[in-house]
């Protein structure tokens, strides 16, 4: 035999309810990809073209600033050059960046001063920001399977 | 662009922790207290390692 004090009341069931962020309906795979594939290209556009625009600006800016600050400091962007072949994770994680990767070895910067004492600190931030906007991908790719609000 | 081993540290930590904190945890307040934890821990770790290693004959 239950009262009505051992069961949560309609209101503030509503209001949990209510107050919890609602998760995006699903969309489907192929439009997820798109999605996910617009979110590679240019930093932070998965989460604007799902309405999350705060998160999505923020999501640019951090990727976009840490890819500057990291050519700023000498740091080295990898290509498809394979003498070394682990080589090839640095240039995945330089890929991940997207539009700003390609942008930069377009216009030959990157090249990687060894003699600058932030060579080894701009290469870094070079590949973290690639691998972070990996990260923003894999999250835009749930948010748009509705897997998470 | 010339920073500090210091500098180049929080710019870093100020970085990550902020996307961390966003992707991780959907409220805004469990964002900010997240990310000022891993923000937090990002320089306390590296300050701990430093003295750490600061006897060390590298």
């Amino acid at each position: 035999m239950t009262s009505n004090e051992d069961s949560p009341s309609f209101d503030s069931v509503q209001s949990t309810v209510r107050d919890e962020p609602q998760p995006t309906p699903p969309i489907s795979t192929a439009a997820a990809v798109a999605v996910s594939a617009g979110a590679w290209l240019i930093p932070g556009l998965g989460h604007i073209l799902l309405r999350r625009w705060v998160r999505g600006l923020i999501f640019m800016a951090c990727v976009v600033a840490m890819f500057i600050m990291g050519l700023a400091m000498n740091g080295k962007l990898y290509g498809a050059e394979f003498e070394i072949p682990l080589q090839i994770f640095a240039l995945i994680a330089n890929l991940g960046a997207g539009l700003p990767y390609l942008i930069a070895k377009y216009m030959g910067l990157g090249i990687g001063v060894m003699t600058s004492e932030s060579y080894d600190y701009g290469t870094t931030f070079l590949w973290v920001a690639g691998l972070l906007n990996f990260l923003i991908v894999l999250d835009a790719f749930d948010i748009a399977k509705g897997r998470k609000p | 662009m010339s920073l500090s081993h210091i500098d180049a540290l929080v710019a870093f930590a100020l970085i990550v922790s902020t996307v961390f904190a966003l992707i991780t945890k959907n409220e805004p307040r469990e964002q900010l207290r997240y990310g000022v934890f891993v923000f937090l821990s990002f320089l306390a770790v590296a300050i701990a390692v430093g003295w750490i290693m600061y006897p060390l004959p590298l």
